[in-house]
């Protein structure tokens, strides 16, 4: 939003006075126009579902039968619900770690692909980390079922060559959500690197050149330069980030099933299985608003906190 | 001497984390289109990997179609996100324009709104979707598929942050000149756009390519789903289909969206690097 503040006009010289400025006109005629494909498509497939949502949490209704009114039983049985913490849990769990290996590792990259090295060469590198961002997650969730095959994969035979024993990836309640942060991590981290790569172009090089005739070292010039010039956009992919990593629903649903138990399950997925596979609608809505509260309340938490780390030049 | 040592250290680790990221990135993309040129699962399955492209068939393209009805997934896959992405493109790029250049009546507010759209993701409102196209009775339709993605706060987001970046004068210009508010936008803000539309073009036709969610929930016939959930029933089909298959089908799955987006990366990079996603 700070490109809409620098470019608001400042404070212009107001000139000799006119005589009668003529009334100032809105343009809502023109504006209803070119908003009129969005309202439509915003009142139907957000809005409406969206109280939908809010007033199926209050009804008992399996698709079949008439639903019936039960205040707020959904909401209390989140309370009672043995399962539900413990997928938060690995949700949690598996949400953090793709976001920290998104916001370090993607850093790390960006900044080694700011090294002076022949153009196509950085396009390469570029285009390759970006490359699994593009392609959907069931068919990476796929090519990675095979991988991390415990007998046949080739990822258990890399790992044997430096002595290590075979993992059962997919079937250890250990190892199965680690698969998923891997497999999700590796698809996300281009993405990262890319905007990492967006912000790092927007330093100034004077300032970096400067340092340099100061002669500051590399280290110094990261932490005192780069850093904080680079920390609106660290903020912008934490809050991404978070926001996506707690919504993954394909690569478990692909890799693992959520197993073995609930190790590896997200809350979409939870959300799912109650509502199309046990046709609980109105429990599933119970959980998704929860978890659509949860996800704003991390953000507004983030955004409060990125006022004392971010620093906007 | 030992600063010049160091240097080059330096710059050699630099290159050999970086091989190391792009070949962690890149190989299993690789071993998937060899395998779905391998002859059989044993081949498909040898450590290490061969690197002999001796054996090399491309019968396991044909069978792909035999074990499920690959090419009606793929046209479904194509007209869903191609559908989804013209029409996502007119609606944000209008609205967007709305909000950066019109001036009218809870334009704040309604923008505040778009904005606070982005907190709800579709995976919440999935319910209560499948329950307005059930009742308009688009489900195991691909109009339930193409509908709940036209709207998009975030591609309203993007455009506007671009539009606003945009010189008045232009426009203004063109006003004098007593063109009208649809030329305007259609002669003057969106040649001017281009990287941001291709960028936003691009991660909505990716997004929705790819999309299992939806497809899993609305569609009950397997002749309308598409390629997300194609994928799957094929790796279902173990006992009737071989490795090699399977891996045929995802390396066509993966082609078109590597085509769309060599052609169309520089954009993107362009695009993110001077509209800032910024919050």
């Amino acid at each position: 939003m700070t490109t809409s503040s620098t470019l608001r006009p400042g404070v212009v010289d107001p000139g000799p006075p006119a005589p009668r400025p003529p009334r100032r006109r809105g343009d809502g005629a023109a504006a209803l126009a070119f908003l009129t494909p969005s309202i439509i498509t915003f009142l139907v497939f957000v809005l409406a579902p969206t109280v939908g949502v809010l007033v199926l949490s209050f009804y008992n209704w399996n698709l079949l039968s008439d639903g019936t009114f039960v205040g707020l039983d959904n909401f209390d049985r989140l309370f009672h619900d043995g399962r539900l913490l413990g997928v938060y849990g690995s949700t949690t769990y598996m949400a953090l770690a793709i976001l920290a290996v998104n916001v370090v590792a993607g850093l790390l990259l960006a900044v080694l692909l700011e090294t002076r090295m022949p153009r196509w060469l950085r396009g390469f590198f570029r285009l390759s980390f970006l490359f699994p961002f593009v392609v959907s997650a069931s068919a990476v969730a796929l090519i990675w079922r095979f991988l991390l095959n415990k007998d046949l994969g080739l990822v258990n035979y890399l790992l044997g060559l430096i002595g290590i024993d075979r993992i059962d990836w997919l079937g250890s309640s250990a190892f199965a959500p680690v698969s998923v942060i891997i497999v999700n991590s590796w698809k996300t981290i281009g993405f990262s690197i890319l905007v990492y790569i967006a912000g790092l172009q927007s330093i100034p090089n004077e300032l970096r050149e400067a340092s340099i005739v100061d002669g500051a070292n590399a280290w110094t010039r990261f932490w005192r330069i780069t850093f904080p010039l680079l920390s609106p956009t660290i903020f912008f992919l934490v809050v991404i980030n978070t926001i996506n990593s707690f919504q993954i629903f394909a690569e478990p649903r692909v890799l693992t099933q959520g197993g073995p138990g609930d190790s590896s399950r997200t809350i979409v997925e939870y959300l799912y299985d109650r509502a199309f596979g046990d046709f609980d609608l109105g429990y599933a809505s119970a959980i998704g608003i929860t978890f659509a509260l949860v996800l704003i309340v991390l953000t507004a938490i983030q955004f409060w906190f990125s006022r004392r780390w971010t620093f906007y030049s | 001497m030992s600063h010049r040592l160091g240097f080059w250290l330096a710059r050699v680790l630099t290159f050999l984390v970086l091989a190391v990221a792009a070949l962690a990135i890149t190989a299993p993309f690789l071993w998937i289109f060899r395998g779905a040129f391998s002859g059989s699962d044993a081949e498909l399955y040898r450590l290490p990997p061969s690197l002999e492209l001796g054996n090399l068939t491309v019968r396991n393209f044909g069978l792909v179609a035999e074990q499920v009805p690959y090419f009606q997934f793929f046209l479904n896959s194509i007209i869903v996100s191609t559908v989804i992405t013209a029409a996502q493109l007119v609606t944000c790029s209008t609205a967007a324009y709305a909000f950066a250049r019109l001036r009218f009546r809870g334009k704040n507010a309604l923008f505040a709104v778009v904005i606070g759209s982005l907190m709800i993701p579709i995976q919440v409102t999935i319910v209560p979707l499948f329950l307005v196209m059930s009742k308009i009775g688009l489900t195991n339709t691909l109009w339930a598929l193409i509908f709940p993605g036209i709207f998009s706060a975030f591609g309203i987001f993007l455009l506007r942050q671009h539009f606003l970046t945009l010189p008045r004068e232009l426009e203004e210009a063109a006003k004098i000149d007593g063109s009208g508010r649809l030329h305007t936008f259609v002669r003057i803000i969106l040649p001017l756009s281009g990287p941001s539309i291709a960028t936003l073009g691009i991660l909505c036709f990716t997004y929705w390519w790819n999309d299992l969610l939806l497809p899993l929930v609305m569609i009950s016939d397997t002749e309308r789903q598409t390629l997300p959930v194609g994928l799957v029933l094929l790796a279902g089909r173990f006992s009737t289909g071989s490795l090699g298959t399977i891996a045929a089908g995802i390396a066509m799955a993966i082609v078109p969206v590597l085509i769309v987006f060599i052609a169309a990366q520089r954009y993107i990079v362009q695009s993110i690097a001077s509209s800032g996603l910024k919050l």
